[in-house]
């Protein structure tokens, strides 16, 4: 199909249909899902870990758990008060998206060794990470677009993105080809959520003021949620303070202050 | 529970899906088919045409509106996952059926108006019974109106489109392949989550009978004002078929020579036969909408 379409010359109209398809996500994942298992290669050996080693990761990738749950709950929730019926699409793309991101990571925990990963991400979840979530979830419940589509698809995606992406650098290289692929589909999320509030805030650019203060409420959870994994990922301190200002630098871009 | 569960995982899905049968598909068939030129050019098959597909958006849109509302009630993460997949395969049901408005002609700045003017009444109805379930976040009675009733619906009606256009519309025929997989996938896993939700709940029993009887009028409704609608295309179609066309058949009914009654029949006798099946598969009694 994109054979004979180029995105660049449709119209902005035709663009977000196209980009927010079914088919476009269909071709998007076929290009690097193919011929892997759980996220990586089949063939791939772990390697051996030390005990410290080994718990700071169970904790990390619990955490990565509460995160991608927050977002398939968020993301399916906002579905039936979508604005257009293809946002309504680009979200079923989303809910499949993390749902797959949890699957993973519930698949790593249980190559690691961990018989109940529900028990043990209660056991390890982040308390900012949880306030986190409740407060994602208020929104969707209320069915407040704009705030949830912000929190979901800007703060907690580019939560993410910033994360996951340190995390691959340094990672295992199972764990690292895992969240190779979860960070290409949270750059797709990101692009939904910017391009929706892009046009949302050109119309109504009052709704910036309530946005910038969802963001300051809710940018202490995330600090401290940075802090705490960077502490599990043995993060230096200049490589702790790197994951937090590469994320605040993503939401400056989009003109939130914080 | 769990062991069932894991064939429902999205790395299966994964599989068996994108990865399978839709592979190398362009909205749900091969590349470069098209609607045929007879049913293009006739203003009374193309507009029979839009209706029939309006009322297949309209199953789709709540299908999805369904599917995703039920995540969030599900009470474990595999069911979750399961649903996550299905609300995919509902988007793709909606992509694709609205794609094939636009194929027959519709305007993409008409779509909504179209689906408003053609959207069956009693369609309407038969959703928001469901959906009302789904609001209330109660998962045992979204799941069998979802993966019993409506899936259960939308299977029988996609096989008898289906055989009916396997050698006039290749194009939709191959469209159809794809969901009525998908669809067999849903009602499996209705079948075999629900069945132990309602052994340890039996007292829902009378609630989620009275839900499946509310639509299955309205459903029944719909069958009866759609083939009402169409008999005058479906005369018209038959007439200017060709004395050598091979038959159509579906359930023992040849639909290149049937009239729009017995097609009617042999669809409703279908689904109430296979809702009959399923539901006391899962320990629930079907009860007619006459009762």
């Amino acid at each position: 199909m994109t054979d004979a379409i180029d995105p660049h010359a449709l119209s902005e109209e035709d663009f977000h249909a196209e980009v927010h398809s079914f088919q476009f996500w269909l071709e998007a994942v076929e290009g690097y899902l193919a011929g892997t298992e759980f996220g990586f290669d089949a063939g791939q050996t772990d390697e051996t870990f030390t005990l410290p080693e080994l718990s700071d990761l169970i904790t990390t990738l619990c955490n990565y758990c509460v995160a991608e749950k927050t977002a398939l709950e968020a993301s399916s929730g906002m579905i039936r008060f979508a604005p257009s019926p293809d946002a309504a699409i680009f979200l079923s793309t989303q809910v499949a998206d993390e749902g797959r991101h949890l699957e993973v990571f519930v698949h790593r925990l249980k190559m690691l060794g961990i018989e109940d990963p529900w028990q043990e991400i209660d056991n390890r979840a982040n308390r900012s990470l949880l306030q986190f979530k409740d407060r994602l979830l208020e929104f969707v419940d209320q069915q407040d677009w704009e705030a949830a589509i912000f929190v979901q698809n800007v703060l907690l995606e580019a939560m993410e993105f910033t994360v996951f992406k340190a995390h691959a650098s340094s990672a295992d290289p199972i764990t690292s080809a895992i969240l190779a692929g979860v960070v290409k589909d949270e750059r797709r999320h990101m692009g939904f959520g910017e391009n929706d509030l892009g046009r949302k805030l050109r119309q109504a650019p009052h709704t910036r003021t309530r946005l910038n203060q969802i963001n300051k409420e809710l940018n202490p959870l995330v600090l401290s949620t940075f802090s705490e994994i960077a502490k599990e990922l043995k993060l230096n301190t200049h490589q702790g303070l790197s994951i937090s200002s590469n994320y605040l630098a993503t939401i400056d871009r989009l003109g939130f202050s914080t | 529970m769990a062991d069932f569960l894991s064939g429902y995982s999205i790395q299966s899905w994964l599989q068996s899906c994108p990865q399978g049968y839709l592979e190398n598909t362009d909205f749900g068939h091969p590349a470069g088919e098209k609607e045929p030129e007879e049913l293009l050019d006739n203003e009374t098959f193309r507009e029979d045409a839009i209706r029939t597909t309006v009322q297949l958006v309209v199953g789709e849109r709540a299908a999805l509106a369904a599917s995703s509302g039920l995540i969030n009630a599900a009470p474990d993460v595999g069911s979750k996952m399961f649903l996550a997949t299905q609300t995919l395969d509902e988007a793709r049901h909606v992509e694709i059926f609205t794609q094939r408005l636009l194929d027959l002609g519709v305007k993409k700045d008409e779509l909504e108006s179209v689906i408003n003017t053609y959207a069956n009444a009693n369609l309407v109805k038969f959703a928001e019974v469901l959906l009302e379930k789904v609001d209330k976040q109660d998962f045992i009675a979204g799941v069998v109106g979802q993966n019993i009733v409506l899936e259960g619906m939308a299977f029988s009606v996609f096989e008898m489109m289906h055989a009916t256009n396997e050698a006039a519309n290749p194009k939709f025929a191959h469209t159809l392949t794809g969901t009525i997989a998908d669809e067999r996938r849903h009602v499996g896993f209705g079948e075999n989550r629900i069945g132990s939700l309602i052994k340890e709940n039996p007292k829902r029993k009378p609630e989620i009978q009275k839900m499946q009887q509310e639509m299955t009028y309205h459903m029944l409704a719909t069958f009866a004002d759609s083939f009402k609608a169409n008999s005058d295309v479906v005369e018209q179609a038959q007439d200017q078929a060709s004395p050598d066309i091979k038959p159509a058949v579906y359930h023992g009914v040849d639909l290149n020579r049937a009239d729009a009654t017995e097609m009617e029949a042999v669809l409703a006798d279908t689904v109430l036969g296979e809702f009959k099946t399923r539901l006391g598969r899962i320990g629930l009694e079907y009860l007619s909408p006459a009762a």
